[in-house]
């Protein structure tokens, strides 16, 4: 079986967050990381090498970003992935995920090419913008099924079962060999690259791509060619000090109700 | 000459830094201290498969084959997060033993400690290890526990040992300076710990109408430690790129200076922190009293220093 697991670079979420005069997220000037979501889908790949032991299972961590992001790719292959594809190119710089999934779509089927992919699988949602809908669009873009937001993966054959936590309700949803599967934080802690995979990464292959190598013409990515836009960001304003209520006169329930209702809470 | 780490090093830091900050290492240590290995050895296996046990057993014998240099990182933050465990004792037996059974065990996790008098006489954890060992002359045996001793710090359980069957050994020299270095980078990074809680804490404690941090007087000692700290860290790390010649000279040093520096931390932490950092209830007393207990262990600061003048003045051991 043949795994590509999508792995987005995003500046690290306990750092402040920059923007570029354009708006974009400052990828290039910060200090990033392999998004922890996209985490928890290495670890599934990981996790489903090490159930289906003695079958063929190679697992390819593929990411678009800036020179940096390769870090993230590194990091996946630490954990255990088998090679790496980063695609890199200036034109992609502000790529929204419309421009995003073409990239990942083209740079699938450039690995499909050589091998057969079997399974694509992401995390939830990038930490950075927190989208969610890549899973939705390159599986459109790949006209393959998609089962999205799994909590529990199960598989048997070319069978998937997963459950997907809603607000209102669990639903168990199956899906076949090939698809693109997106896993939730739900699905189990990720493993810590242990030393010896640290030092068995620097081994593995890794290609680095640009845009011409997949066949996508500079002027259908970037921020020109995206369809959506920031217009502009604005710093969180400082938290101030909340209302205290102080019952003197047996008001404070009072007080404290009315205070909720206003909030719309009750 | 290569003194920064590299980028190997740095992720494998920043990997077991993640790992440990989310293990609750103090309930670990204080489940420990009161006789509970349970979580303190789930921690210890996941340790193990991270790699931290073995790091400087030779790869042929199942280890990491890796150098003093992550040897050294990874201590240092064991130090910091106060993992409960035999872990100098760990360093020490990835080179006195020469078994390759019991080698291989050592690099799979197993628990194990060992006694090497005069100056370590009782095992760590002896009575929660799986192999106990003691060093005897030149030679490496299989002890049993025959007694325990109570320590200075609670998370380290000491035992008396009875010398059993002896062992095919290996180095016991190089062995004991990495037993030596290993505690060094642990002092180092329980001193940082204590620095960045005492820190943290004269922020925040208000004392006439003010921080306490404030005032110069805290400032001056908080900084005399950093000073210590940062002048000991260059120290630990050389000696892990020592040449074997020099390398008694070089961990004896390393040894001398972290323990001044880690125990000028605890010294200072427990006195910004004031009654509160007395109490065995309050996290401080986890690192205060490691601290205490491992100045002392792998060789007294006098011994350390004994065999630094030794290795610069050779006629003054005369």
């Amino acid at each position: 079986m043949n795994i590509v697991v999508c792995v987005k670079y995003v500046p690290d979420a306990t750092a402040d967050r920059q923007f570029e005069s354009d708006n974009t997220v400052d990828r290039v000037g910060v200090d990033g990381l392999l998004s922890e979501l996209d985490e928890y889908a290495v670890e599934q790949a990981l996790q489903l090498r090490e159930k289906r032991e003695g079958e063929d299972i190679e697992i390819t961590a593929l990411c678009v970003g800036p020179e940096k992001a390769v870090d993230a790719i590194r990091k996946a292959l630490q954990m255990g992935a088998d090679k790496g594809v980063h695609v890199v190119d200036d034109a992609i710089a502000g790529s929204d995920s419309v421009a995003t999934s073409l990239v990942l779509a083209k740079a699938r089927e450039k690995i499909g090419a050589e091998k057969k992919v079997d399974l694509v699988m992401t995390g939830m949602a990038s930490t950075d913008a927190s989208m969610s809908v890549i899973p939705a669009m390159l599986a459109e873009r790949l006209e393959l099924p998609q089962v999205t937001f799994a909590s529990v993966v199960e598989s048997q054959g070319e069978v998937f079962r997963v459950r997907r936590d809603g607000d209102t309700a669990t639903e168990i949803v199956e899906g076949r060999l090939p698809m693109v599967l997106s896993v939730t934080d739900q699905t189990g802690e990720a493993r810590y690259p242990s030393f010896k995979g640290i030092m068995a990464a620097k081994k593995k292959p890794l290609e680095t791509w640009a845009l011409s190598d997949i066949g996508v013409e500079a002027d259908q990515v970037g921020l020109s060619a995206s369809w959506t836009a920031v217009e502009g960001t604005e710093a969180r304003p400082p938290r101030t000090q909340g209302e205290i209520v102080t019952d003197e006169d047996g008001s404070g329930a009072t007080a404290l109700v009315d205070f909720l209702a206003s909030k719309k809470f009750i | 000459m290569r003194f920064e780490p590299t980028s190997e090093q740095r992720d494998f830091v920043s990997s077991l830094d993640r790992l440990l900050a989310g293990s609750d290492t103090v309930a670990a240590n204080r489940a420990w201290s009161d006789g509970d290995t349970g979580p303190g050895a789930t921690l210890w296996q996941r340790l193990a498969e991270q790699g931290v046990n073995a790091l400087v057993v030779a790869e042929e014998s199942g280890g990491m084959g890796a150098s003093d240099v992550e040897l050294v990182l990874a201590h240092e933050l064991l130090g910091r997060y106060a993992v409960p465990g035999p872990w100098a004792e760990v360093a020490y037996l990835s080179h006195a033993l020469a078994d390759a059974e019991a080698l291989a065990a050592l690099a799979e996790g197993e628990l194990a400690t060992v006694a090497v008098a005069p100056h370590t006489p009782y095992a760590v954890d002896g009575a929660a290890a799986a192999a106990v060992y003691v060093a005897e002359g030149d030679r490496l045996h299989r002890a049993a526990v025959s007694g325990g001793v109570e320590s200075v710090d609670r998370s380290r359980r000491l035992a008396t040992v009875a010398v059993g069957e002896a062992l095919r050994t290996g180095d016991l020299e190089r062995a004991f300076d990495t037993a030596v270095l290993a505690t060094a980078a642990h002092l180092l990074g329980a001193g940082e710990r204590v620095l960045a809680d005492t820190v943290d804490y004269v922020k925040q404690r208000r004392q006439f109408g003010r921080e306490i941090g404030s005032y110069q007087a805290i400032k001056h000692q908080l900084a005399d430690v950093r000073i210590a700290l940062d002048f000991a860290r260059p120290l630990v790390h050389g000696a892990a790129l020592a040449a074997p010649a020099d390398r008694a000279r070089d961990v004896s040093a390393a040894k001398a200076a972290a323990a001044d520096a880690a125990y000028l931390a605890s010294r200072v932490g427990l006195q910004c922190h004031g009654a509160i950092g007395y109490t065995q209830e309050f996290d401080l007393s986890l690192w205060l009293t490691r601290i205490r207990a491992l100045v002392s262990a792998w060789g007294t600061p006098a011994f350390h220093r004994r065999r630094v003048l030794a290795a610069v003045l050779p006629a003054a051991s005369r």
